[in-house]
C-alpha cells in the first residue's frame, strides 16, 4: 500500500503541468456536458414502479391517468359571472386555452363549449339546447339572465360554475405528443404558457385566473427549483468566508473551493453523459458533494499547514500532505458512499437515481480534492507571516479544546450521559408517532402558501371538485358494461366504499348509468337503478362517453372512483383496506377489482413502499456502518462510542419530525441514510486518533484531548460546512426541499455534536479501566 | 312428515334471510330513498332495500331485509308495514319494520313497482310500471295479478276493443303492453285515485275492481294527486305542472314555470299547500289556490307563475320524492336519503 502510494505521489507529483492541464481538460469537457443539463421531473422515477398498485396504474394510464388535464378557474371580483366584463374574458380565456400549443382542442370545456348543452326532460322526450346560444350578446342583460337559466338545466354548478356563481372553469386535455414536433409533450413549456398566454393576459383587479394539473404543477415545481442556483451561491459565499477564518490566506481559500467546485462540475457533467436529467430532488447532490468537498479540502490544508509551520516547503509539503490524507480521506469518503449506497435498496428510480449520484459525486471528490488540491497547493508560495499567524491560531485552539476535553471527565460525562438518555428515551415515543406520506393538503412538493395550492384550495372549495381520488380499477371482459351482473357488483362495492370514513363520494359507469337510468325515464329517481335487461343497460351506457374517464373502448376497463377528504396516510390506509376486504365478496376469475389509480393511487403505492423500505434501509445503513467500525478500530467498545450517539440522532431525526409535521415520503426517506452515512465520519476521526492513543496507554482523557488537537477543528468545521451547504434549503419554495433542508442540517449539525460531547462520555463508561483518577 | 317438511322450509326462509341480509352502512341515511310513511312510527324504503325505522323522527335505524332490490313505496296500517320496488317485489313487516318477509318476488317480469295501499288489513293493492297491478285480500300471502283496461283513454279502449273482435287471443298482451305506468295511488274521501303516465288520472268507487279514466287536456305523467280542501283535487307531475280541479269542473292549470317533476303534495296546512320535487324544489301556494284555464300551446319563455307561488330549493338540490309529518318533524326522503325540512 505504502509503495503504491509513493509511486501515484510520484507519477502525480513529477509531471504536476501535466495533470493539472488534464483536470482543466476534463473540467472543459464536462462543463461543456453540464450546461446540457436538461431539468427533467419526470413522473415516473418518483413513483414505485414495480409496486402492484403502480402496476395497474401505469396498465390503464392511457385511458384513466387523467395526469394531463389543465384545470382553468375564472374568478370575478364581485362575486358573480353573470356580468359583460366576466363573460367576454371567460370566453377569451377559453380560446386562449384553444390555442396553447399541446392542448387537445376537442378537449376544451367552458360555458362557451359548443358541448357544454342542458338537457330537459318534456313530454315524451328530452329537449335541450347550447347553454350559451349562437346569438350570445353579453351587453344583454337578458341574455346573460338566459345563461343563468340555462347553467341550472344543464346541472353544471359544482363542476363548470362555481357553487357561489362566482367562478366558471375551463378545462382541457393535453395531447401526449407535441402536434408541432411529434414528440412528446414537454410539460415545462406547456406550463409556461399557460402562465403568460392564458393567466397573465387576462388576470387583473376584477377577474382572477387560478390554474392547477400537473402540467402546471410540474411548471411551478421547475421554476421552484431554478432557485437553488441562488442558494448554492450563498452557501458558496458563506463556506468561503468560514474557510477563509480557519486558513487566513487567500489562496489557501480559494484552492479548496474551487477544486470542490470541479467535483460538482464533474458531476453534473457526467449526470448528463450517463444521461439522467437534474430533478427538484437531485438537485440535493450538487449541494452535498460541494460541502463535502470543501470538508475534505480542508482537512489538506490542515495537514500542508501544519508542515509548513515545521519548516517544509509549499511543494513538499503538500506532497506530504497527499501522502498521508490519501489513504484515509479515502477511505472516508468510500464509507460516504456505502450510506449512499443502502438508498439502492429502495425500489424508486428517483431514490436509486440519488444514490447514484451521490456515489458519483463522492468518488469524484476523490480526484479533485485527494489529487488536484495538493497538487495545485504545491505551486503556492507561503512566506513566514503565514507561519506566525497559524503559530497563534493553534495556541487559541488549545485552550477551547480543553474545555471541550472536560466531557470525558467523570461529573460532565454522566451528566451527557443521563441527558442522552433522556432524550433517546423522549425521543423514541416520538418517532413511532411519525407519519408515513404527505400530511398536508394540496400538491405536496410545493409550499402551502404557493400560488398553485392557494388555486387548489380555491377550486376545491369553490366547486364540488376534490383532487384527491383514489378509482379502483375493475377489469373484466368485453362488453361487460352491458352485464347486470358485473355493473351491480361494482355499484355493490362502490355503495360499501361510500360508507367507508374518509370518503367523501364516490362515482363509477354504474352509478351514472343508474342516474342515465332515471332520465330515460322522465327522470323520475323510482327509476335510478340497473336495469336487468341488456338492451336497457346499453340504452344507459351509450350517452357515457369514454372521455368521462369511467370506461375504456370496449368496456373491459372501468374505474370506481373514490374521491377522499384528504391524502393522509391513515385515510388512505384505511380506505385501501377496505377495497382489499370489500372486494374480496365480488371478485370472479372473469372480474377483478384492482388497486389502484388516481393521484391517490399513487400515493398509496409510494407509502407502502416508502415505509416498506424504512426497516431495510436503516438496518442497512446501520449495518454497513458497525462492519466499517468493526473493521477499521478492531475493537467493539470503539465500535459502539462511534454507533450509539449516531443511532440517537437518527432516532431524534425521527422525533423532529414528528414534531415538525413532516412525513416519511420519497424525499425525507434518504435523509437519515444520508446523515448517518456522512455523520460517521466525524466519529471515525475523533475514534482513529483516539484509539492509537489509547492502545499506546493513555488515559480517555488524555487520548481525547489529543484528537481533538488533531482533529477537533477539523470535524467542528466539516459539521458547520456540511449544515450551511444544506440549510439554505431551508428557503426553498419548494416543501420537499425544506424538509430536506432542515433533517439534513439537524442530522449533520447533531450528529457533530454526538462525536465531540457525547462520544467522550460514552468512552469514559466504555473503558472504564482507562480513566484518568483525577477526572 | 308434514311438520318435518315445514320445519325445513321455515329453516331455509331463516336462513336465506339471514344470508341476504342487508349491509348494516353508516351513511344509509345519505342513500337514495324513494318513499316514507308512518303510524306511531316512521319507515322509510330505499335504493339496495334499504328499510330505515323511527320512533322519533330523528334517529332512523337500518333494518335488516331480505332483499337488496331498490325498494320504491312503503305503506304503515297500524303496526303492519308493507314495501313494494323493484323485481316486482314486496315485503312484509308485522312488528313496525323490526323483521320482514318476502311476500313476492317476481324478477322475471321486469317491471317495478311504484306505489302500495292497504284499504283495511286483508284487502290491498299495489301498481308500478307498465301497468304493473296486484291484489291481495289475504293481507298479502297471496297477489295477484289483475289488467285493467277501463284506466286506458277512450281511444286506447275503442282499440282494444277492436283487437278484442278480431284476435281475442292477443287482447291480454295487447292491453298489458299499451298499459301506462301507474305512479302513485291515493285514496281521498272513500274514492281510490291513480295517477301516471301520459296523463293518466282514473278513480274507482270499488278499491280498483272498476275505474272511470278522467279527461285530461294535459298529456305529461302525474306524479301525486291530493284533496285540498273540501271540493278541490290537485295534481303534481312532469315539469312543474300542477293542475287543480274544483267542484268537478274542468281542470285548471296552475302555472309554476319550474321545469322540474313535482313529486309530492302536502296538504296539512290549510294556509298553503306544499309540493316538493326533482332538484330539491320546494313549492309554496298559498289558498286560494290561482289556476288559470290550461294552454298547451303557451310559449315556454312567457310564462308568470300563480299569484301566492313562490319556491325555494333545498341545499343540496337532491331530488325530493316523498315528505311526511311527524312527531314535529317535517321528514322528506330524497336522492340524498332523509332530510329534516325546516318547518318555519
Amino acid at each position: 500500500m505504502a509503495s503504491f502510494t509513493t509511486l501515484l505521489e510520484r507519477l502525480i507529483f513529477g509531471y504536476r503541468k501535466v495533470v493539472v492541464a488534464l483536470f482543466a481538460l476534463v473540467t472543459l469537457y464536462l462543463g461543456f456536458q453540464a450546461s446540457m443539463m436538461h431539468l427533467d421531473a419526470g413522473f415516473e422515477k418518483n413513483v414505485p414502479l414495480n409496486h402492484p398498485y403502480m402496476k395497474t396504474y401505469m396498465d390503464h394510464r392511457e385511458d384513466f391517468g387523467g395526469a394531463n388535464s389543465v384545470l382553468v378557474s375564472v374568478c370575478d371580483a364581485n362575486g358573480n359571472i353573470y356580468n359583460q366584463q366576466f363573460m367576454d374574458t371567460l370566453q377569451q380565456v377559453h380560446d386562449a386555452l384553444f390555442f396553447v400549443n399541446g392542448v387537445d382542442r376537442s378537449s376544451v370545456t367552458s360555458l362557451f363549449a359548443a358541448s357544454t348543452r342542458f338537457t330537459e326532460i318534456v313530454e315524451g322526450g328530452f329537449s335541450g339546447g347550447p347553454v350559451i346560444p349562437a346569438d350570445f350578446d353579453s351587453s344583454r342583460q337578458a341574455a346573460l339572465d338566459q345563461v343563468a337559466v340555462n347553467v341550472e338545466k344543464a346541472r353544471i354548478v359544482g363542476r363548470q360554475v362555481a357553487n357561489d356563481y362566482s367562478c366558471a372553469m375551463v378545462t382541457a386535455r393535453l395531447l401526449n405528443l407535441d402536434p408541432k414536433t411529434g414528440e412528446s409533450l414537454d410539460m415545462l413549456q406547456v406550463a409556461s404558457d399557460l402562465e403568460s398566454d392564458v393567466r397573465a393576459k387576462f388576470e387583473n383587479d376584477s377577474v382572477s385566473v387560478h390554474i392547477i394539473g400537473f402540467s402546471k404543477m410540474i411548471g411551478d415545481v421547475a421554476n421552484g427549483a431554478k432557485d437553488v442556483v441562488l442558494f448554492f451561491a450563498i452557501a458558496l459565499a458563506i463556506t468561503a468566508v468560514m474557510v477563509f477564518f480557519f486558513s487566513r490566506n487567500i489562496m489557501m481559500t480559494i484552492l479548496p473551493l474551487v477544486c470542490s467546485v470541479v467535483a460538482v462540475v464533474w458531476q453534473l457533467g457526467l449526470l448528463t453523459v450517463l444521461g439522467f436529467g437534474l430533478d427538484p430532488m437531485s438537485i440535493l447532490v450538487p449541494f452535498l458533494v460541494f460541502a463535502i468537498g470543501v470538508s475534505h479540502g480542508v482537512q489538506m490544508i490542515n495537514a500542508v499547514e501544519k508542515k509548513v509551520v515545521a519548516g517544509m516547503g509549499a511543494q513538499h509539503a503538500a506532497m506530504s500532505a497527499f501522502r498521508a490524507l490519501l489513504v484515509p480521506g479515502g477511505v472516508a469518503l468510500l464509507s460516504d458512499t456505502v450510506g449512499f449506497m443502502t438508498l439502492l435498496v429502495i425500489d424508486i428510480g428517483i431514490i436509486r437515481e440519488l444514490a447514484i449520484t451521490a456515489s458519483l459525486g463522492v468518488a469524484v471528490i476523490i480526484l479533485t480534492n485527494l489529487i488536484l488540491l495538493p497538487v495545485l497547493m504545491s505551486f503556492l508560495s507561503l512566506n513566514d507571516n503565514y507561519v506566525k499567524q497559524f503559530n497563534k491560531k493553534e495556541q487559541r485552539n488549545s485552550a477551547f479544546w480543553k474545555a471541550i476535553a472536560s466531557c470525558a471527565n467523570k461529573k460532565p460525562a454522566t451528566i451527557i450521559m443521563l441527558v442522552t438518555v433522556g432524550l433517546f428515551i423522549f425521543g423514541w415515543f416520538q418517532s413511532q408517532q411519525m407519519k408515513i406520506g404527505d400530511l398536508h393538503a394540496g400538491a405536496p412538493s410545493l409550499q402551502e402558501s404557493s400560488r398553485y395550492n392557494q388555486d387548489t384550495f380555491l377550486i376545491t372549495d369553490k366547486y364540488s371538485l376534490t383532487v384527491d381520488y383514489l378509482s379502483v380499477v375493475v377489469e373484466t371482459s368485453p362488453e361487460a358494461c352491458t352485464s347486470y351482473g358485473v355493473m351491480r357488483a361494482m355499484d355493490d362495492f362502490q355503495w360499501k366504499m361510500a360508507n367507508v370514513e374518509g370518503i367523501q363520494s364516490t362515482v363509477s359507469l354504474a352509478s351514472v348509468a343508474k342516474n342515465v337510468n332515471a332520465g330515460f325515464n322522465e327522470g323520475n329517481v323510482k327509476w335510478q337503478v340497473l336495469p336487468r335487461s341488456n338492451q336497457m343497460l346499453a340504452q344507459d351506457i351509450s350517452m357515457v362517453p369514454t372521455s368521462s374517464g369511467l370506461l375504456n373502448g370496449d368496456c373491459s376497463v372501468m374505474p370506481i372512483i373514490l374521491f377522499m377528504e384528504d391524502h393522509k396516510a391513515e385515510t388512505i390506509s384505511r380506505v385501501v383496506t377496505a377495497v382489499k376486504t370489500f372486494r374480496k365478496e365480488y371478485e370472479t376469475d372473469d372480474m377483478q377489482f384492482k388497486l389502484a389509480s388516481g393521484p391517490v393511487g399513487v400515493m398509496a403505492a409510494t407509502n407502502e413502499a416508502v415505509e416498506s423500505a424504512q426497516g431495510p434501509m436503516m438496518l442497512y445503513v446501520f449495518g454497513a456502518v458497525i462492519i466499517l467500525c468493526l473493521i477499521s478500530f478492531r475493537s467493539v467498545r470503539a465500535t459502539l462510542s462511534v454507533v450509539l450517539p449516531l443511532y440517537v440522532v437518527s432516532v431524534l431525526a425521527q422525533a423532529l419530525m414528528t414534531y415538525l409535521q413532516i412525513g416519511l415520503t420519497v424525499s425525507t426517506l434518504p435523509v437519515i441514510a444520508l446523515g448517518v452515512g456522512i455523520g460517521v465520519d466525524y466519529g471515525i476521526y475523533i475514534l482513529s486518533t483516539m484509539s492509537h492513543k489509547l492502545k499506546a496507554g493513555a488515559t480517555v482523557q488524555q487520548a481525547y484531548l489529543d484528537a481533538l488537537k488533531e482533529r477537533g477543528s477539523a470535524v467542528l468545521f466539516t459539521g458547520i460546512t456540511l449544515a450551511v451547504g444544506v440549510s439554505t434549503w431551508v428557503f426553498s419554495s419548494l416543501k420537499f426541499q425544506m424538509d430536506m433542508g432542515i433533517l439534513l442540517t439537524f442530522m449533520f449539525l447533531v450528529n457533530m455534536l454526538g462525536a465531540i460531547i457525547v462520544l467522550p462520555a460514552l468512552s469514559r463508561f466504555l473503558w472504564l479501566s482507562k480513566n484518568d483518577p483525577d477526572a | 312428515m308434514k311438520s318435518t317438511l315445514m320445519a325445513i322450509l321455515v329453516l331455509s326462509a331463516v336462513f336465506s334471510a339471514q344470508a341476504q341480509e342487508a349491509y348494516q352502512a353508516p351513511r344509509v341515511t345519505e342513500s337514495l330513498l324513494l318513499d316514507i310513511d308512518h303510524s306511531d312510527f316512521v319507515v322509510a324504503v330505499g335504493e339496495r332495500g334499504h328499510i330505515l325505522t323511527s320512533t322519533d323522527g330523528e334517529v332512523f335505524n337500518q333494518q335488516a331485509v331480505p332483499t337488496t332490490t331498490t325498494l320504491t313505496a312503503v305503506t304503515v296500517l297500524g303496526d303492519k308495514v308493507w314495501a313494494a320496488g323493484h323485481d316486482a317485489t314486496i315485503l312484509y313487516s308485522a312488528d313496525k319494520g323490526k323483521t320482514w318477509v318476502v311476500q313476492m318476488a317476481k324478477p322475471e317480469l321486469e317491471k317495478p313497482f311504484f306505489d302500495i295501499t292497504f284499504f283495511n288489513a286483508q284487502q290491498g293493492i299495489a301498481v308500478g310500471a307498465y301497468g304493473l297491478f296486484f291484489r291481495t285480500n289475504d293481507g298479502g300471502s297471496t297477489w295477484k295479478q289483475e289488467l285493467h283496461a277501463s284506466i286506458l283513454s277512450a281511444m286506447d279502449q275503442e282499440y282494444l276493443e277492436e283487437v278484442k273482435q278480431d284476435s281475442p287471443e292477443y287482447y291480454e298482451e295487447e292491453l298489458s303492453l299499451i298499459l301506462p305506468h301507474f305512479n302513485k295511488l291515493r285514496v281521498i274521501n272513500d274514492k281510490l285515485y291513480l295517477v301516471g303516465e301520459a296523463g293518466l288520472v282514473a278513480t274507482s268507487d270499488n278499491m280498483g275492481a272498476s275505474w272511470q279514466r278522467l279527461e285530461m287536456e294535459y298529456q305529461g305523467s302525474f306524479q301525486d294527486v291530493a284533496l285540498i280542501n273540501d271540493s278541490t283535487i290537485m295534481l303534481a307531475g312532469l315539469r312543474g305542472n300542477v293542475f287543480v280541479q274544483r267542484n268537478n269542473e274542468a281542470w285548471e292549470q296552475v302555472p309554476t314555470c319550474l321545469s322540474g317533476t313535482l313529486n309530492s303534495i302536502l296538504t296539512d296546512n290549510s294556509d298553503a299547500i306544499k309540493l316538493y320535487g326533482n332538484n330539491g324544489m320546494m313549492v309554496t301556494l298559498e289558498q286560494p289556490i290561482d289556476a288559470v284555464i290550461y294552454d298547451p300551446w303557451a310559449a315556454p319563455g312567457q310564462c308568470t307563475p300563480a299569484n301566492g307561488f313562490s319556491a325555494q330549493q333545498t341545499k343540496d338540490k337532491a331530488s325530493i320524492v316523498n315528505v311526511t309529518r311527524f312527531n314535529g318533524h317535517l321528514i322528506a326522503v330524497t336522492a340524498n336519503g332523509i332530510q329534516q325540512l325546516e318547518t318555519e
